[in-house]
This record gives structure tokens, sequence and C-alpha cells, in this order.
């Protein structure tokens, strides 16, 4: 008996604690069925993604969409990329939040298609707005998950004046780019900012590797057991990595250098390329008026054997949300930013490129990346690699033959992790 | 009876607290640790123990696992041993102790996240202000590329980790030796023991207490690390501070394998435990009365 009195408070606790709990979610509930709407007949949808510099612009879209249709309110939620990449499942999987969100390629799209977070869009007539070779990476078994909003070209960013002080061009082949490390070398300049910290390994590769091995599916195969790091596409990728590093191409100690200081290094002219992307340019440009900036790729391979002449990227994915209350509202919206004067009002405000059709860019910036819209690029290759592991496991070895480790020893390290990831 | 009742509402806010935020998710991790859920999809599969066995034979879970230790060993002998000095420093009745106590304390308040990004900042090779100090004051010999080379990463990181916390131990010491009778002291000294044999003999050994909670609690605080060395590194370069919450954190949400993951929480959990256990266990047997 007394045993029983004992249990009476954790066994109360708990059946406090369940009420509480249930509470919690059928709150949630009751109040997303009435979430969406008002007394008014307004509807309001959620926006939901994690582009917070964006805010302004993306507000400025929102209140001349509510102006056009005002019956729809558009509550917009932002979080940082970090926190949106650990939160955003949960927030949007009962539909009571992010009736339109964003969502990455790779990983994450891969996992959002197996939940079935997403609406098809197949057919919707606003899609034909967008150039549809860029709006691949939202597409799953040959149905348009998610529109990839953003476009960005993930090239080395170089400083024309500079390049014309010395009497430069963008090489088309590795020897013709080693020589121009060389040249920048001998009179001071840094050839290469490379933040090898943070992004600089995840950005370089791809450019790096793109005629290596000139497939678009090479890392799709190292997946799938087909291929292997150490196969000659990556150690020689690694090779010529390492011989930029040993030759002093890139800054002393690049692989403590982050991506802040590697655009220090670029804006500041010290640098005469930068190992990021398109997404930089209106950045620096910024910090820096007098720039004027290109892109270029090394070539890693003779001119004949070239089969890509850049990368790129499309990102920032939108979708409207399959438990969505208000699905047709929502794609309405998406219907709304596939306007090419809308998307182009967005991408001048953010400095980012689009891939939405007949856009009109103003500044060099972005009319820069456009002029890459006719060059042959392919999706950016790490973006490929769908499990984040061997996504790092590929860069990581990167970071190992900066450090010193043999080509050929980082290759085996790294597919040694993803031998078993393929195993599981 | 009324008391007990009374006891019991006191205690309930807080038992339903505990359930909440530590029994109910981990009970739910455990759940999942036997699963191959990926933190998405409504389904998923029972897999028994693979996830376990997965963790275990991963490379860059034992990779982490060895730097989790060497980290936590690094702290906790440095910290230690500098929040012991700091505190006899300050100890004493000077003018400046109020300011110096402060000061020392003062990087205890900050956010670890913020600590992190400013380190990373000042250790940069090229722009950082610890090579451009070194440089300057023709130490140059000692620059180095303190979080980008995988040999000395990670004592980088556990330095700051010890710059942001000594002070909050020297707090503890200082309230030690502040519960040590004077008379001891004079006792000693009156049969000439030296400075070192005075704190051989009296000081250590009725410090025990407080080194037991500063040695206790800068384990338990350096094996369960992660904002530093999320901002400063994310475990790079090539996984030489790679620990084992960074690696639960790219686990679930890099690859989005969160049965996996939750295993990896499970032996993290069970490892703190057991370190816990034997901490107490350990230094219980040094203490001493007076």
């Amino acid at each position: 008996m007394k045993k029983n009195k004992k249990l009476i408070l954790p066994l109360v606790s708990m059946l406090v604690l369940s009420i509480l709990l249930s509470a919690c979610g059928g709150g949630d509930n009751a109040s997303s069925g009435e979430n969406g709407s008002s007394g008014s007949g307004k509807v309001t949808i959620s926006f939901m993604h994690w582009r917070g510099e964006d805010s302004e612009a993306l507000n400025n879209t929102i209140d001349a969409f509510e102006k056009e249709n005002p019956n729809i309110h558009v509550e917009m939620q932002t979080l940082p990329s970090d926190q949106y990449q650990s939160t955003v499942q949960s927030k949007i999987s009962d539909g009571s939040t992010g009736d339109v969100f964003a969502s990455f390629p790779g990983a994450q799209f891969e996992a959002f298609t197996k939940a079935g977070l997403f609406t098809d869009l197949t057919g919707s007539s606003f899609l034909s707005a967008y150039n549809p070779k860029l709006i691949e990476a939202g597409q799953h078994d040959g149905k348009q998950y998610a529109i990839p909003y953003q476009l960005v070209y993930n090239d080395p960013i170089y400083n024309v004046k500079l390049f014309e002080k010395y009497g430069l061009t963008p090489p088309t082949d590795w020897q013709g780019f080693l020589a121009l490390c060389q040249t920048l070398k001998d009179n001071g300049i840094i050839p290469i900012a490379f933040a090898g910290a943070d992004i600089g390994p995840g950005q370089f590769m791809n450019t790096m590797v793109m005629n290596n091995a000139p497939s678009d599916d090479i890392f799709t195969k190292v997946e799938a057991g087909e291929a292997k790091l150490t196969d000659e596409f990556w150690v020689k990728t690694l090779t010529q990595i390492k011989e930029l590093n040993d030759k002093g191409y890139f800054q002393q100690d690049a692989l403590g250098t982050k991506d802040p200081a590697a655009g220090a290094l670029f804006i500041q002219e010290k640098a005469a390329m930068l190992a990021s992307g398109s997404y930089q340019l209106a950045q620096n440009k910024q910090q820096n008026p007098n720039l004027e900036q290109k892109l270029l790729a090394p070539i890693t391979v003779s001119a004949d054997q070239a089969k890509y002449e850049g990368v790129h990227t499309t990102t920032f994915m939108l979708a409207v949300n399959s438990k969505s209350k208000h699905p047709e509202e929502a794609k309405k919206f998406l219907e709304f930013l596939s306007k090419p004067d809308v998307a182009g009002e967005y991408a001048n405000q953010t400095g980012q490129n689009v891939t939405v059709n007949d856009v009109k860019y103003d500044t060099p910036e972005l009319q820069v990346a456009g002029e890459w819209a006719n060059k042959k690029t392919v999706f950016q290759p790490r973006f490929t690699i769908l499990n984040g592991d061997n996504q790092k496991a590929v860069t990581n070895s990167i970071q190992a033959v900066l450090s010193g480790t043999s080509p050929e020893e980082a290759a085996q390290q790294a597919q040694a992790i993803i031998d078993q990831h393929i195993g599981k | 009876m009324k008391n007990r009742i009374q006891l019991s509402l006191f205690l309930l806010p807080g038992l339903l607290l505990y359930v909440a935020l530590f029994v109910f998710p981990t009970l739910t991790g455990l759940f999942y640790s036997f699963t191959d859920w990926d933190g998405v999809s409504p389904s998923y599969a029972f897999v028994g123990m693979d996830n376990y066995k997965d963790s275990l034979s991963s490379i860059v879970f034992r990779k982490a696992f060895g730097n989790n230790v060497e980290f936590m060993l690094t702290v906790v002998i440095a910290q230690t041993f500098i929040s012991l000095v700091l505190a006899l420093l300050l100890v004493r009745n000077t003018k400046t102790r109020v300011v110096l106590r402060a000061l020392y304390f003062l990087p205890a308040i900050l956010s670890s996240v913020s600590v992190g990004l400013i380190w990373a900042f000042m250790y940069d090779p090229s722009i950082g202000l610890i090579n451009y100090g070194l440089n300057e004051a023709g130490m140059g010999s000692m620059a180095h590329n303190w979080i980008g080379d995988p040999k000395i990463a990670i004592y980088s990181i556990a330095a700051v980790q010890v710059w942001a916390h000594a002070g909050q131990m020297m707090i503890v010491f200082i309230a030690g030796l502040q519960g040590i009778p004077a008379e001891l002291y004079e006792a000693a000294r009156m049969d000439g023991g030296s400075k070192w044999q005075v704190f051989r003999t009296v000081t250590w050994p009725l410090l025990a207490p407080s080194a037991t909670i500063v040695v206790a609690y800068t384990t338990i605080q350096s094996f369960k690390a992660f904002d530093l060395i999320f901002t400063m590194t994310d475990g790079g370069p090539n996984y030489a501070t790679e620990i084992l919450t960074t690696y639960i954190y790219h686990t679930a949400f890099g690859s989005y394998s969160f049965g996996l993951a939750s295993a990896g929480s499970m032996i993290f959990l069970v490892l703190l435990a057991l370190l816990t256990l034997l901490q107490f266990k350990a230094l219980r047997a040094d203490r001493v009365s007076y």
C-alpha cells in the first residue's frame, strides 16, 4: 500500500503532462483550422524561408501581391539557414505553417520528396515562365515538386582591372591557368583567395571536377558504388588542388581562412580571384565600388577536352506544402513570383540572379552572371551528392590534401567513409 | 501529511518540466534509435541494433570520440590549473582584486556563439589579431594557422573554452579558499612551513571539495561542448575537431539520418553518465575534514 502511495505523485504528474501535451497538440490543430482565414473571408498563407537578407525585397513583393489579391494575406517567416535546415520539417509537417516554403536542393529536397511534403506542381501554367533546364533540380521522377528561384554560378570571380593590368585573359586549359596564376604571383598579387576553412572546398571543387569527370552524374555513381573517389577523376582533381596550394597560388594558410576573410582579400584587391560564386558579386561591389568583376572557371584539361565552361546551381526552391489548407492561394503567390517584372524587382533589389525568363537586370553584376546563361554549364556537382556525410567526406578530402596528405591517401580515406554509408 | 502534500505540490512543476524536457525527449530518442527514420517521413522501419552497430563502427564516430577525449582532457587540466592559479592570486586583499575578478569572470557571461565567431576571426591567419599581434611584437615565428592546422586546431579551440570558463571556476576556488580557517595557516607558518609546504599540506587538501566541483563541472561541460566548435570550425579541417555532438548534428541535419543520430545520442548519453559517475566516485575519496 505504501509503495502504491509513492507511485501516486509520478502517475498524477504523467497524467497532467499527457493532458497538457495533448492540449498543446489539439490547440495546434484547432488553430490551424481557423488560421488561414478570418471572418472577412480573407485567407492568410504563410511563406517560410531562410533568406532574411531578402526580407525587404520580398515585403515589397508581398505588398504588390496583396494589392492584386485583396483576399489573400501573406505572412512571411524567416529563419537563419542553419536553424532552417534543422527545424523546417517539424514546422511544415502538419500544414499549419509554410503554405509556401523554400527548400535546399540535394539532401533536403530528396528527404522532403520522400516524406511527401511537396504539392505536385507539374502542368502549372506559370512553369512556362522559367528556363526549363534551370528548374530541373526541383523535379523528381518527372514531376515538378519545387521551383528553384535563384540562379547562382559557382565559378570563381576575377578582378577585371587587375587582369587587364597584367595582360591576362581567362585561360582555356590547365597550363594556361597555371601560367596565369604564376604571373599574378610574380607581381605580388595573391592569385586565388580561398576560404579553406568553410565554403572554399565546397565551391571550388565544382569547377575543378567538372571536366575531370565530364558527366553530370559522377557523384550519383559514387553514391551508388559504381564509381569511386579513388578513381582517376577525383585523384586528379585533388592533385591539381594540391598543386595550386604547393605553388603558393592560394593565400598562405588557406585552410584557416573563412569566407569573410577570403572575401576581404579580394575586395581589397590583394587577390585577383575569389573561389566563390556569382552570389558574392553584389556584396563585393558594395564594399569596393571600384571593382570590376567577371566570372571564370579553371579549365583542368586541355582546351579540346573541356566539355563544360562553368557550374550553375539553382536554389531557394519554392514549393507548396502538400498539407496546406490553402493550396490554390499558395499557388497564386508562386504564380505572382513567376512574373518576369516581379522576379526582376526581386533580382535587382537583392542582387541575385533568378531562373525566370526575360528578366531585365539593372546592375553590371547581375548582367555579368546573366551572360553565363548561354554558356555550357553543369549543375553544381557537390549538390548531386545526396548524403550530407558523403558531401562532407568529399570536401574534407580537399582539406586533407591542403594539410599535407597525399591525394591518393585523402581519396582513399574519403572513399572508406562513403563505403560505410553505402553499406548501410 | 499536509506537509507532504505541500512539498509534492512544490515539486510538481519541476518534475513536470523534467519529464517534458528530459525524460520524454530521451525516451523518444531511444525509440527512434531503433528505427531508420529520416526525421521527415511519416513512416519508418525498425532496424533493431543496426544503428548502434553502425555508429560504433563508423570511422567518423570513432574519430569524433577520440577528439572528444582529447578536447576534454586538455580543457580539464588547463582550466583547473589556470582557475586555481587565478584564485590564489586574487583571494588576497589587494585594491585591484574586485576589478580583476570581474574581468576574469566576464567571458563566462558572453554567449558561446559570439565567443566562437569572434575568436575564429582573431585566429584568422591572414587578417586575425593574434598573428598580427605576434608579428608586431617581433614574435612572428610563433604565428600559426591556429584553427586551420589539423594538428593543433582542437587545442586552439580548447584554449578558447578555457578562456571563456576559467574565471567562472576561479570563483568556485575563491569560495573554497575563503572557507579555509586562517588559524590553520598561522599554525603552519609558525611550524616554519614554506609557501609550497603550506599549499601542499593545508590549502590543497582543504580545497578538495572545490576541486571536485571544478573538475566534475569542467569534465561534463567540455565533453558536451558544441557551440564553440560548431561556430569556429564546424568539425574541420578534415574532421580534426569533429566531436560527438557535432557528429550527431551532422548526421541528423546534414544527411537526414535521425535514427542513426539518435543512436549516437544514446551512446553519448551513456558515456556522459559513466563519466559523471566515475568522477564523483574518484573525487569523493579525496575529501578531507578538519
